[in-house]
């Protein structure tokens, strides 16, 4: 079996954020970086199946510059056998529809059996690469995904809809997969497979070479909202306060339908 | 300019989301169509012309016979934009749509500027401006970003569409959602009680603004220490780290380890009688307050919204 | 005449006497070399540590603690009677040492005698005396184990055995005394001076010599019988600790205290970290439950164990020992359980204690260092999602880095980058650098240097986590991590001196980091305030507070610095009071071996347990020198429902509000 599982490396979101000088991106001093949250539940569902059929090849695949490869080690140490890193330094210029183009082309030869990834990412949160890529490569795509089985070919998985109901649904493998917060625990790699995975393939590609479509939406500009309340302080008599606050919440929440 | 609302509709019955879509396209002031794969006994109040396919034939979750059906409409319609609500239906189906239109797809719109859309970016805490280079535009729309149109008292011209069947998701069924052990990881909204709530009785009052407000409630690990509430609604960092779209803090003074677990929550709300307690530096909205009054007089009157 | 006696009185000092007496000596001591060669054998399945350097030292140490009894004394009852019995009863071994030394050796081939006159009288009454307390001490012991037992004491058929056969072979020397006695010495001034055997002699007199002389064979006989069983039994039964407690002083700790081994991660032969067997502890683990005399000493100290966990310290080194000799292949994690070893806050209240130098914390983290490094394995998910927060903001609580050195800010303190020019870098730690509430503590601290005219630096958002609670949680890998860029970072400015306010920071930089190539000199704020009041430079008003002390485990148990605080408590004006665990007995907050980044799931919470502790003082300040007590604290006094009673404080906060 060959499984493929596509991650993203993403600034921590507890990161002081300040727009770049182009004033279209984040710009990248004084981030933490790390796995994009949904895409160790991608890496941890695609290492559980590895372990299930036992005879399984399992990819790992990120788009970035250098500094991703830190990124790919942990999805290395957590089981992965090996890396695929679509070299790029200004990947973060790229929309959902170039980076799900990326990976079909690098993808579509390879016959995986199996495609996962996250939901979306933690910073550009469009949530269609996954099915863009599905689509793209004409397989059959399950989004938020909060439960996966797979047995004999078959697979048979719970999607996560709004107020906790989940939508069961089975399809035959080759698919996508895109996973959502619930799916599974991401294991915390081992020392000996910290190790291993220091010794592991990661050959590195041009993202130029693969890189066939054109971009179909561009960022006119990346800004601070407005301070939501920022810190407001209410303070009277509290029959009035209830009536702010019920206020401010109508106007700066979506709560009170 | 023509926008085509893809309304949704869940177990037999309609979802509310089609008059946010609505409440959209009268802000783009723009001709609309609607789409729904659901029943006539279950038919959005609206005005204009609703393609409406059989849910029997076409099945709530399809997405292959959903994307065709809707690229039939579209064919027809000539819409220069393709309106989803940014949840697990819209999330699932615009992609595909997008993609066979060969459209750009902008999600989560939570405003729109002419043609161009903002988008919310890590967390929400930066957003961005965003510029279709596509004749048609596939959006998704932020739930409660566009508030709700006014209900018309019209009925839609309905026009049936005839589904074929197949499509390589099979869908078995709904699960309902577990009732009994919380998961305040996965809660919308959660209303907490810190110690400043005085005693163990007044948790029932906490309980009741959770509950009017449609979420859960959570306490701080002191009220859990002092067995007020039961372990797993402790927030922090040594308990449960959450980051619902509201959080209330009822006399929560704000230890490291609280803060730490809930701070990303989009909106904070502290109630609070200690003006300078470490909470107000991560609350939205301070409400300097006797709890014991003002959170009974507030659950009351979100009661009779 | 010279005061003397006849050796072998009675019994006769012939070949009928002497062949079968020293066969059974030569028998049961040969049983008994016998008995510690084979637990030899057990000791060596541990791996090699080497607890041989240092051998003046090791020595010291052991001669005042066999000698001296310096740690048996520290829990006063039963210390005093254990201490006393041992000094008695090493006279009476010393004693009948001395007879055979005399009668087999120096008389039978030299004719040299040496119990004679006043030697003797000193003699005489010394061993009577001796036997006498003895008694007593034993007496109180058995009564104490079987009339009125403390909490948790388990007793044995070993116990029975130790207890019955002491006993007997005690009394049976007085008979044999008294009987010796009541036959020659009767009425001469030499009795007076075996008062207790006089006694005796007194209440047997009326057997008449023919009787007297019977006894006193066959219970001299049955008390030879005695001691060569005891002899035998030694290895057998918790008898051994007279030799294997007695030597794990020597092969004990030497310090720095609580320092752990540092793993070798670059090792590529290793195939397993930490310990889960037998195979992957050290042989000295396996030798201290040997030493173990089950006293439940650190059972009784454990805060676990006093809040319903459950840990027991005791338990862990005993339940080492019963696989070491039963069960080699055992999983020692599933005998343990995970929950104890989890439990544990490293406070060093068991190591502290223990008068057999025993070596628990080691223990433990080995095994956690196993579950976490070989399964990935944590008590809970917070503690996991700590550890993902750590590797990627340097903190565990996942605040970005680049906020860490903000709190300065206004404070008009500069990071070593925009200037490396100070007298002192000030290590402030994650609770200092983010918790608003120890943020204050931040202050207060750099407001006292400022005001003693000490120019102090940070490291900014080049400061990362020292790394302690997640080396004791097991995490050796993020550890070694952390510790290797700090000491980098520290190392690029040319750092003179580190100062930290946290007793955490400074126990890993002022021992741990020293493996990794630390060598600036650190100092705990409190040491270092100290010296600052002492010479003039800091000076305070003193002005009323009326507070309790609580000793962080990590500046108390595990630095010893119990004057520094209370000296400078003192001269803000503060009345102590001190709580009854205090100073070495002090009961942890609770925080402690990375439990901070834990949920307390099982049992009373400690936190509580200890605030409670300190509002029964009356005090109405609590003062602390560490972050992790604060956070504790802050919250146990609204758990223990005493917030408006009780405050929390460090003693920062209580010096800065007090500068001249």
């Amino acid at each position: 079996m060959k499984i493929l599982v596509c991650i993203k490396q993403v600034p921590d979101m507890e990161s002081k954020f300040k727009v770049d000088a182009g004033g279209t991106w984040y710009a990248k001093t004084d981030l933490a970086w790390r796995m994009n949250e949904y895409d160790e539940y991608a890496v941890e569902q695609a290492v559980q199946l590895k372990e299930q059929v036992k005879d399984a090849d399992l990819t790992v695949l990120c788009i970035g510059s250098e500094k991703v490869k830190e990124t790919m080690k942990k999805a290395l140490a957590m089981g992965c056998d090996r890396g695929a890193h679509i070299a790029d330094e200004e990947a973060d210029k790229k929309e959902p529809f170039q980076i799900a183009g990326i990976i079909a082309e690098y993808a579509k030869e390879k016959n995986f059996d199996l495609i996962f990834t996250g939901m979306q990412s933690q910073d550009r949160g469009s949530g269609q690469v996954g099915i863009l890529v599905a689509e793209m490569l004409g397989m059959p795509g399950i989004t938020t995904v909060v439960h996966f089985a797979y047995k004999d070919g078959v697979i048979e998985a719970k999607r996560e809809l709004e107020g906790g109901v989940k939508a069961c649904v089975k399809v035959a493998a080759p698919a996508v997969i895109t996973c959502q917060l619930g799916l599974n625990t991401p294991r915390y790699p081992t020392l000996p497979n910290i190790m291993k995975a220091k010794k592991k393939e990661l050959l590195s590609v041009p993202a130029a070479d693969l890189l066939k479509v054109e971009s179909r939406q561009d960022t006119a500009k990346m800004y601070f909202p407005e301070k939501k309340g920022g810190g407001l302080v209410l303070e009277g008599d509290p029959a009035a306060l209830v009536d702010q606050l019920i206020k401010i919440l109508k106007e700066k929440t979506a709560v009170l339908g | 300019m023509k926008v085509l609302l893809i309304a949704e509709s869940r177990e037999g019955k309609l979802l509310n989301s089609c008059y946010e879509l609505m409440a959209f396209a009268e802000k783009m002031a723009a001709e609309t169509a609607m789409f729904l794969v659901g029943s006539d006994s279950a038919l959005p109040q609206y005005g204009g012309k609703l393609y409406l396919a059989d849910v029997s034939a076409a099945g709530e979750y399809n997405p292959d016979g959903h994307k065709q059906l809707i690229l039939d409409v579209v064919a027809k319609e000539q819409p220069d934009m393709v309106v989803f609500s940014h949840s697990s239906y819209g999330w699932d189906l615009a992609p595909r749509v997008a993609f066979a239109l060969q459209a750009a797809q902008i999600s989560e719109v939570v405003d729109v500027a002419g043609s161009t859309m903002v988008v919310p970016v890590c967390n929400a805490k930066l957003r961005r401006d965003v510029a279709p280079k596509t004749a048609k535009t596939v959006v998704t729309l932020q739930a409660g970003a566009f508030g709700l149109a006014e209900v018309p008292s019209a009925a839609p011209v309905v026009e049936k569409l005839t589904s074929q069947s197949g499509g390589k998701i099979e869908f078995t069924g709904y699960e309902q959602a577990e009732s009994g052990g919380v998961d305040l990881g996965k809660a919308k909204i959660i209303v907490s009680a810190g110690r400043g709530i005085g005693k163990p009785e007044n948790v029932a009052m906490i309980a009741d603004l959770a509950k009017a407000l449609g979420g859960e409630y959570g306490a701080s690990r002191p009220v859990v220490d002092s067995e007020w509430v039961e372990h797993n609604r402790q927030v922090g960092t040594t308990g449960q780290t959450v980051a619902p779209k509201l959080y209330v803090a009822c006399g929560i003074s704000g230890a490291i380890q609280h803060l730490a677990g809930m701070k990303k929550s989009e909106f904070i709300v502290a109630v609070n009688t200690d003006k300078d307690a470490p909470i107000g530096d991560v609350a939205d909205v301070l409400v300097v307050a006797d709890l014991k009054q003002f959170v009974p007089a507030l659950t009351a009157k979100i009661q009779a919204l | 005449m010279e005061y003397t006696r006849e050796i072998y009185w009675n019994v006769g000092h012939s070949a009928g006497t002497l062949v079968p007496m020293y066969l059974f000596a030569f028998v049961a001591i040969g049983l008994l070399v016998k008995g510690f060669l084979r637990r030899v054998e057990v000791y060596k399945q541990g791996l090699p540590l080497d607890r041989t350097d240092q051998r003046g030292r090791r020595i010291r140490y052991m001669l005042e603690n066999v000698l001296l009894q310096k740690k048996v004394a520290r829990v006063r009852w039963p210390g005093l009677l254990h201490g006393l019995f041992f000094w008695g009863f090493g006279l009476l071994f010393i004693g009948t040492t001395l007879i055979v030394i005399q009668a087999d050796f120096t008389d039978l081939l030299f004719d040299v005698k040496f119990l004679k006159g006043t030697f003797y009288l000193l003699f005489s009454i010394i061993l009577d005396v001796a036997g006498l307390v003895c008694i007593f001490m034993l007496g109180g012991l058995l009564v104490r184990r079987y009339f009125y037992p403390p909490e948790g004491l388990e007793t044995k058929t070993d116990d029975a055995v130790m207890h019955g056969l002491l006993l007997t072979i005690l009394v049976t020397g007085f008979l044999i005394e008294g009987a010796r006695i009541a036959v020659t010495e009767l009425g001469t001034p030499l009795s007076y001076w075996s008062p207790m055997g006089l006694l005796v002699a007194h209440g047997l007199s009326g057997m008449g010599e023919g009787g007297l002389r019977a006894l006193h064979k066959v219970t001299w006989w049955f008390h030879l019988l005695l001691v060569m069983g005891f002899f035998i039994l030694i290895p057998l039964t918790k008898f051994r600790h007279i030799f294997t407690t007695s030597t794990n002083y020597f092969f004990g700790d030497l310090g720095p205290k609580g320092k752990l081994i540092n793993l070798d991660l670059e090792n590529e032969d290793a195939e397993t970290f930490g310990a889960t067997s037998l195979k992957e502890m050290t042989w000295k683990d396996i030798f201290d439950a040997d030493a173990c005399t089950l006293c439940m000493r650190c059972q009784d100290r454990c805060p676990a164990f006093n809040t319903g966990k459950p840990l027991s310290p005791m338990k862990v080194v005993n339940q080492l020992g019963e696989a070491a000799f039963h069960n080699p292949e055992a999983n020692l994690i599933d005998s343990f359980s995970k929950e104890a070893l989890w439990a544990c806050t490293t406070c060093r209240a068991c190591q502290e204690i223990c008068p057999a130098a025993i070596e628990h914390v080691r223990k433990i983290i080995d095994c956690r260092r196993a579950m976490v490094l070989m399964e990935g394995e944590f008590p809970g998910e917070e503690v996991m999602a700590a550890m993902e927060a750590t590797e990627v903001n340097g903190n565990p609580l996942g605040i970005g880095y680049a906020e860490r050195g903000d709190w300065a800010e206004s404070m008009g303190i500069k990071s070593l980058a925009e200037d490396a020019e100070v007298d002192v870098l000030y290590f402030v730690g994650c609770y200092g650098s983010f918790d608003k509430r120890n943020i204050a503590v931040a202050k207060s601290f750099v407001k006292l240097c400022q005001a003693a005219g000490v120019k102090v630096g940070i490291l900014g958002k080049e400061e990362k986590c020292c790394g302690e609670p997640m080396r004791k949680m097991g995490n050796e890998y993020l550890y070694q991590s952390l510790a290797v860029e700090n000491i980098e970072v520290i190392k690029s400015y040319g750092v003179k001196k580190i100062v930290t306010t946290c007793p955490h920071c400074f126990n890993t930089l002022e021992k741990d980091y020293r493996d990794l190539g630390l060598e600036v000199e650190v100092e705990s704020y409190v040491v270092f305030l100290e010296k600052l009041m002492a010479s003039g430079r800091l000076r305070i008003d003193a002005k009323e507070l009326s507070c309790t002390y609580h000793d962080s485990c990590y500046l108390g148990r595990h630095n010893d610095i119990y004057a520094a605080p209370r000296t400078l408590i003192t001269a803000a004006g503060g009345q102590l009071v001190e709580m009854d665990k205090n100073r070495e007995e002090a009961f942890c907050c609770s925080a402690g071996g990375g439990r901070i980044l834990a949920e307390e799931k099982i049992g009373e919470r400690i936190n509580i347990k200890r605030v409670k502790m300190a509002a029964a003082t009356g005090a109405q300040t609590l003062v602390s020198n560490c972050p992790f007590c604060l956070t504790m604290f802050e919250d146990g006094v609204k758990g223990a429902e005493v917030e408006e009673s009780l405050r929390p404080q460090d003693i920062a906060e209580i010096l800065a509000e007090r500068i001249v």
